[in-house]
């Protein structure tokens, strides 16, 4: 179990000024400023659950994650992995976590991928006989027996990824943390990275906690997932929620025979809502109408029973929100506008 | 000509902004750049206190003073060390992107190093120098060095600043023809702070070697002006190592141009 | 002992990893061992050029000088050879971030970041310092009874730990200011001074070397000892005080800079924020 306890982060640096004055000046200041990266976030986390951690970038996620790793000290508050203080007793934390960083990889560079397992059995003091099943088993999920044997900076992308995979996971940790695993890689291998996790996750009860910015990740991954906004947390709880709770539109794509009857025609007084609730966008050419409204005041019948009293309609498609403009809405804080 | 400067000078300038931006290590560069000078200094007092003579190379205690310190001045605005830059630009990559660009990739380099150059007489050379003439008037009772002296100092730098980055240009070429030019650079350096005359001063070496010196470039980036600012040269000589140091020029300019012209058609052959 | 077992073991195959990438690149690694076996060579040079106009310099003769400089080079090579990686501290691996690796394993931090490289480089220093030392015996000038011979690897080895301590300490500033790296240059290149006798240097700088960032304890002050000279306890004194003295500044440094470095590693603020 994990335990994040009014968790805050601050970051102090020097002030900058732009230019070469300010490059001069810059010599002779010592104005200082202070960040908050994270405030006063909390949640708990279960054993076994796979949890999204998404907001912008530059939201605190990868701080959060950092101070959960043992890698900074709070500010204020604190983590409890597994009954760990990682920041207090780093090491013991250590043997219990994997991490993956997705920008940087934490395999030696000049050494052949074998050569770097080798060495990450000895410092996680994994004994021969787990060493073997483990790699079984990895091999068997990410296929890391195609390049064992040659240099980390030769590896692709995609393998690289993989291989830095396997190599959190060589000591069975307890809790995996993932910072943004799947970023810039192709579709296949990105579908092979999120296989592999649902399966390490289902077969050793591994507790996941993900970055990302993929909205994929989130939606094949994630059972919950936590949203935080300019360093504070602003949802924690399952997709359906959040999909349910903010994506309160559905549109109506129609394509109609006369468009004539349709440019006469006003929707939402007819349906008798407000404007907000009801958006209609026309292409006269195409003859395409498509009406966007919102689920809790109108229902589709509705709609097109609206349409189809002015005009005949050849083709009819529905669509819910999709998870990635919620997101994006969030982002945009939109999340506090529909809150209040 | 006005279009030239626009494209190179803002190399001089972003030099010099860099260089400033580094805060702390602006300082304390400074500082280190003297340790070898204050050694230096330390330890032709102590030699020249082991001994009797007055002269020691042809130059007094006092000469060796001013030796040292303008040897510091010198190589500061001369010696700067393009060929870092070179391998730099060859293990990034990015000399393919300056292969690309409407411009000349040694004057764009030579451009920065005149920046750095600028940068390095300013902050300390030009304080260093100042404060060595004080202690020559008012602690060794030396006369202030003169204009003419000065001037001519001047016009020798300039020339062995071209000389050094003319040369080191050719150098860092290699950079294209190993991975591994660290080791290399340091050579250099080491091999250069012998053959300038800036770990001790030419007129030290046997007669056979200085006369091997005579005929290779490195005398003249910092030995001949530091011996021009002592007033070590009569009017003949003065005349004969600043023409030496044209010819020099003119060829590192030369063979820079001809090895250029090699790389880069290689470059273009092997696809960099 | 079972975790100091596990922590040789793991040196050991991380050694074996390195010696295999160095013999990948053959070249490199001979211009590099060139190239500072090179520069120790124009420094013997310069003294003998110099030992060309006089006999003695403040009464210590030539083969006496480049004694102490080949002296100098060993411990200097030792921690060179073993410890370089402190340098990507103070330069790179904090304020790029690079640091997170460490903090994640479960093992020492300090020991993880020296264990990460070798310096063949170092093999140069050590390689002209060995050649000067055993010049020098043969030619009769250092004292080579059995307690000299003795404390003679104590003094490299001291002076080594000596050399590590100093740069840990300023290496460890990258975590407050993020690149220390120009005051650890600052520091290290003071190494410099204690290439030759220190008596020659004003009042000011022979402290500051002596006591503060003592490099006089690494090279001049040992060196001068085993030539059975007495640089530290007044003239004509040949005393083995000065390596006990050199013995307990290596061990206090050394847990001034630990415990700075531990501090630092309590603040680290990884980067990409």
């Amino acid at each position: 179990m994990i335990e994040v306890r009014h968790v805050s982060k601050e970051f102090v640096s020097p002030k900058k000024y732009p230019g070469l004055k300010g490059a001069i000046k810059g010599l002779f200041s010592t104005e200082k400023v202070v960040k908050k990266a994270v405030e006063d976030i909390s949640f708990t986390i279960q054993d076994g659950e796979i949890v999204g951690y998404i907001g912008s970038n530059g939201a605190g996620k990868s701080t959060t994650i950092k101070m959960m790793t043992g890698i900074m000290k709070p500010t204020s508050g604190e983590c409890i992995v597994n009954g760990i203080n990682p920041s207090a007793q780093r090491k013991k934390n250590a043997q219990e976590i994997g991490v993956v960083f997705g920008q940087r990889t934490q395999l030696w560079w000049d050494l052949p991928l074998s050569e770097s397992f080798t060495i990450l059995k000895e410092i996680y003091n994994v004994s021969d006989e787990d060493y073997a099943e483990r790699m079984k088993f990895l091999n068997q999920v990410l296929q890391l027996d195609a390049f064992f044997d040659r240099p980390v900076r030769t590896l692709s992308l995609g393998q690289r990824m993989r291989a830095d995979l396997g190599a959190a996971l060589l000591h069975n940790p307890k809790v995996l943390y993932l910072d943004e695993p799947t970023i810039g890689l192709d579709l296949v291998v990105k579908d092979n990275i999120r296989a592999a996790i649902k399966e390490i996750n289902e077969k050793y009860q591994t507790t996941v906690i993900l970055t990302t910015h993929d909205i994929g990740d989130i939606e094949e991954l994630c059972n919950r997932i936590i949203i935080i906004d300019e360093g504070k947390k602003i949802y924690d709880g399952s997709l359906e929620e959040l999909k349910d709770t903010y994506g309160t539109r559905r549109t109506v794509s129609m394509e109609i025979k006369s468009p004539k009857e349709i440019v006469g025609l006003d929707l939402p007084e007819k349906l008798k809502v407000t404007e907000q609730a009801c958006k209609v966008d026309f292409d006269e050419e195409r003859k395409a109408l498509s009406v966007s409204f919102d689920k809790h005041k109108l229902q589709v019948p509705q709609v097109l029973n609206a349409v189809m009293e002015v005009t005949e309609v050849s083709d009819i498609q529905i669509q819910e929100t999709q998870l990635a403009e919620i997101v994006k809405e969030i982002y945009n804080h939109g999340l506090k506008q529909a809150d209040s | 000509m006005r279009r030239k400067l626009r494209i190179y000078v803002p190399f001089a300038l972003n030099e010099l902004k860099t260089q400033l931006s580094y805060r702390g290590a602006f300082y304390l560069f400074i500082l280190i750049s003297t340790f070898s000078s204050f050694i230096s200094y330390f330890l032709w007092m102590a030699i020249y206190g082991s001994t009797d003579k007055v002269m020691l190379g042809g130059l007094t205690r006092n000469e060796m003073v001013v030796y040292i310190f303008m040897v510091y001045v010198t190589r500061s605005i001369v010696c700067i060390s393009i060929s870092d830059w070179v391998s730099e630009d060859v293990v990034k990559g990015t000399v393919a992107m300056n292969l690309i660009k409407p411009m000349d990739y040694r004057l764009s380099l030579i451009s920065r190093a005149l920046g750095r150059s600028g940068y390095q007489f300013l902050v300390p050379s030009v304080f260093i120098w100042i404060g060595l003439e004080l202690y020559k008037v008012n602690v060794l009772g030396m006369q202030v060095t003169g204009i003419w002296n000065i001037l001519l100092y001047f016009i020798s730098s300039i020339m062995s600043f071209l000389i050094f980055v003319l040369f080191d240009f050719c150098v860092g070429m290699i950079a294209f023809f190993t991975n591994y030019i660290f080791g290399l650079l340091m050579v250099k350096e080491a091999l250069l702070r012998f053959l300038t005359g800036e770990l001790i001063p030419l007129s030290f070496f046997p007669e056979c070697v200085q006369r091997i010196f005579d005929f290779l470039p490195f005398s003249s980036m910092v030995y001949t002006p530091v011996m021009i600012y002592l007033g070590k040269y009569n009017t003949a000589e003065l005349g004969f190592v600043l023409a030496r140091q044209a010819v020099w020029v003119v060829l590192l300019y030369l063979l820079g141009s001809l090895i250029w012209k090699k790389v880069t058609t290689r470059l273009v052959v092997l696809g960099g | 002992m079972k975790t100091i077992k596990r922590y040789l073991r793991l040196y050991r195959v991380l050694i074996v990893q390195f010696f295999k990438v160095i013999m990948q690149s053959k070249v490199d690694f001979l211009m590099g061992l060139f190239g500072f076996f090179f520069t120790q060579v124009t420094g013997i040079l310069f003294l003998y050029l110099v030992f060309e106009q006089i006999p003695f310099l403040q009464g210590w003769s030539l083969e006496q000088l480049i004694f102490i400089y080949g002296f100098a080079q060993i411990p200097r090579g030792i921690d060179h050879l073993f410890t370089d990686n402190i340098w990507l501290v103070a330069w790179r691996l904090v304020i790029n971030g690079d640091f997170d690796r460490y903090m994640l394993r479960p093992m020492n931090v300090f020991f993880q970041v020296i264990a990460e490289k070798l310096q063949p480089d170092a093999l140069g220093e050590l390689l002209v310092g060995t050649i000067l030392v055993i010049h020098s015996c043969r030619k009769g000038i250092v004292v080579t009874d059995a307690l000299h011979i003795g404390l003679f690897f104590v003094s490299i080895l001291a002076g080594a730990l000596i050399y590590t301590s100093i740069k840990l300490f300023f290496a460890s500033f990258a975590f407050w200011i993020k690149k220390s790296g120009p005051f650890l240059q600052v520091a290290y290149e003071m190494a410099d001074f204690a290439k030759y006798p220190t008596e020659m240097y004003a009042k000011g700088i022979r402290f500051l070397i002596t006591w503060v960032i003592p490099f006089a304890f690494v090279a001049y002050l040992p060196a001068s000892y085993f030539l059975g000279r007495g640089g530290f306890f007044g003239a004509g004194s040949s005393n083995v005080g000065v390596i006990g003295i050199e013995c307990l500044i290596a061990g206090l440094f050394w847990c001034i800079a630990y415990s700075v470095f531990q501090k630092g590693i309590s603040i680290y603020e990884s980067a990409g924020n």
